[in-house]
């Protein structure tokens, strides 16, 4: 036993050094966390706020209202108000999706109970964003009418809530971004150093001492588990502060860092095991890694994609990661399972890992 | 009543063979392998020579016969026989980005070497490294990592040193200074197992020579013997037109086999015991010569003489 602690300590240290003599390999590492959580910040941000002119030809306080009924639609329109020529050519330049006109007696028709056309002109060049404008400006509609009590507005959603506060696309996002991060970090980095004692021909070396091979390895991969976490607290610090995103619950979501950096560093030495080359292993981990995280509830919880998808995301420590993280940050429950069980399966996939590892490694160096 | 273990051979095959993918890598092998002695394993790439070092070292398993290592029978799952062999492997597999010090200071952990610092102290003194202690082993040349590689293996102190292919891609300097080590630690009574490509780094290592060839023992005997039946070959440098002239001086002596031509010259292969002397005087007196060398015979030699005789063990 103490002839394992000193080599996992042996590998923990050689580890280091070489770390600290590759810092762009470590700078790569902390970058590509960040660069993730920045790429999917785009998904949402590319998809959430369509470039909508507003021109208001009334200037009434009805219409005054009415366009804030319209900034309220969630997940709508970025509305950016212009006059008519210009919202025109923005439109037919390709800068825009929609313009809405408020036409001039909007207001007065509006006390008077008379039906208003609001022109709408799209460019239906990407349906999607077209079909979130059609969506919204009937709700915004809707909204605007039940405030002002109109006759003839018979549509009044009662909402209830199941989570006490809304949560926003991007803050949903970036947080699963983490489980992401974790994966591609902790993954790579403890993938490379295992891949690394092969194409070296030192995983012989280490057959040959007295103590399993996974001992040094282990050793090793606390340094690089270590790298890995300061690179998602980085990261985490900046969703808090540059995202805007506090946890719920801090402790929660250390612990689910931590947790997530054990585990997909334990994926890294099965697959660098397996593998046995840094270029190979790397290209793979980046591979799995966004169809993982799609189909893992990172855009949306998972049964809202139907039963097959859902069923199919529970084959991915992702899945599990993206469950304990979003309940540590929003309070969110996105997988039917507890907490509790999510971070059990993902020391199940930890568990896992080491075995495939262990056995591997036993059958890859000794023919 | 078994003998002490110490009157017992270090290494011992019996009949082992080893296959992979269809393929017979080693055919029916035994040998033993004296304790203090050098020991060396001769033959071709390709002829078994990692093979055979890799059933001692239980890189590998036997698939068939038995092998055993100091007194213990492999495949052995302890680490106590692990602690008692050390490997320089033909790769010499050290980590590049750190330092000598640093490499041994590793493997001195997994070892678990009492003192590490006064051993490792010592290891570099004997390979002739202590100044190059703090170098990057990225920048040492091949010779130098390949001592890095061996005071590795000696960290432990070890009773058996299996060494493949010691001076494979190292210059001719650094191949002396390798050959000086070895011969240290035959003085000092490790036994060590030697595998190489050329029978001159065999005669100035062993004691005892095991050849192979398609993986099977074909000799094992002294190097001395080794070169009686292969025989010397005289080197000459000459001009092209010079070649004939060669082969009239030494046609008709006795104990020379035949004359070839070489890139600088000739090579005129005499039988093992044929004096040199008196053939080089013959081709200094009736042909124009730049230069000569007396050498052994290369493998081929070695093995256009044993033909395909049997291991005589």
């Amino acid at each position: 036993m103490k002839a394992a602690a000193a080599a996992v300590w042996a590998g923990a240290r050689a580890e280091a050094v070489q770390l600290r003599r590759s810092p762009l390999l470590v700078m790569l590492a902390v970058i590509q966390a960040v660069t993730f959580l920045v790429l999917v910040s785009l998904f949402g941000l590319t998809g959430s706020r369509a470039p909508t002119a507003l021109v208001d030809l009334d200037g009434s306080d009805i219409a005054a209202r009415f366009v804030g009924s319209l900034s309220a639609a969630h997940h709508s329109f970025a509305l950016q108000r212009m006059d008519a020529r210009t919202a025109d050519a923005e439109l037919h330049r390709g800068s825009l999706v929609a313009v809405i006109t408020i036409p001039r007696g909007f207001g007065d028709a509006v006390r008077r109970g008379d039906t208003v056309p609001v022109p709408v002109a799209v460019d239906n060049v990407d349906a999607d964003l077209t079909d979130d404008v059609q969506r919204a400006v009937p709700t915004a509609i809707a909204a605007f009418a039940r405030d002002l009590g109109l006759p003839g507005i018979r549509l009044h959603p009662a909402e209830l809530d199941l989570v006490g506060h809304d949560t926003d696309f991007i803050p949903y996002l970036v947080i699963s971004a983490l489980a992401l991060d974790a994966l591609v970090v902790a993954g790579v980095l403890a993938a490379i150093s295992v891949a690394r004692e092969f194409e070296g021909g030192t995983a012989r070396v280490l057959a040959l001492s007295p103590v399993h091979p996974l001992a040094p390895i282990a050793g090793r991969v606390v340094t690089t588990g270590a790298v890995s976490l300061v690179a998602l607290l980085l990261t985490w610090v900046l969703v808090v502060v540059g995202y805007r995103v506090p946890p719920v619950n801090p402790v929660e979501i250390l612990a689910g860092l931590a947790a997530c950096v054990v585990i997909f560093s334990c994926v890294g030495v099965a697959v660098g095991a397996l593998i046995r080359r840094t270029l190979p292993v790397t290209a793979l981990i980046f591979g799995i890694a966004l169809p993982l995280y799609i189909d893992s509830g990172a855009l949306e919880p998972e049964r809202f994609d139907g039963n097959l998808i859902w069923g199919l995301a529970h084959t991915s420590p992702v899945y599990y990661a993206v469950g304990v993280l979003e309940d540590a940050a929003h309070g969110l429950r996105v997988t039917p399972e507890p907490v509790w069980l999510d971070m059990l399966a993902l020391f199940g996939w930890a568990a896992l890992a080491v075995a495939v590892a262990w056995n591997v490694l036993r059958r890859r160096i000794v023919a | 009543m078994p003998a002490p273990e110490h009157d017992q051979p270090v290494v011992r095959l019996d009949a082992v063979t080893c296959r992979a993918g269809g393929r017979v890598l080693l055919d029916d092998v035994t040998l033993a392998v004296d304790r203090g002695r050098v020991t060396g394993v001769l033959g071709p790439n390709g002829a078994g020579k990692s093979t055979l070092l890799s059933v001692v070292t239980g890189l590998r398993r036997p698939g068939d016969g038995t092998a055993s290592v100091l007194g213990v029978r492999l495949p052995a799952r302890g680490a106590s026989l692990r602690r008692r062999i050390g490997v320089v492997l033909q790769e010499t597999a050290l980590y590049e980005e750190l330092t000598t010090l640093e490499n041994l200071r590793f493997t001195a952990a997994l070892y678990g070497v009492p003192n590490p610092r006064l051993r490792i102290d010592a290891v570099l003194e004997l390979v002739g490294l202590s100044s190059r202690a703090d170098d990057v082993v990225g920048t040492l040349s091949g010779g130098m990592r390949r001592r890095v590689a061996i005071a590795r293996a000696l960290l432990h102190d070890p009773e058996l040193l299996v060494i493949d292919e010691p001076t494979l891609g190292v210059d001719v300097d650094a191949r002396h200074a390798i050959w000086s080590h070895i011969r240290v630690l035959r003085a000092t009574g490790t036994t060590v197992m030697v595998a190489t490509n050329y029978l001159d780094e065999a005669e100035a290592l062993c004691d005892v020579v095991a050849v192979l060839r398609d993986g099977r023992l074909v000799a094992y005997e002294t190097p001395a013997q080794l070169v009686a039946r292969a025989g010397r070959c005289i080197d000459i440098e000459c001009a092209p037109h010079a070649i004939a002239l060669v082969g009239r001086a030494v046609s008709g002596v006795d104990g020379v086999l035949r004359v070839d031509a070489t890139p600088s010259g000739a090579a005129v292969f005499l039988h093992g015991d044929t004096p040199a002397d008196d053939v080089v005087r013959r081709v200094l007196r009736d042909a124009p010569v730049g230069g000569f060398r007396v050498r052994a015979a290369d493998l081929a030699e070695v093995f256009r003489a044993l033909g395909a005789a049997p291991a005589t063990t």
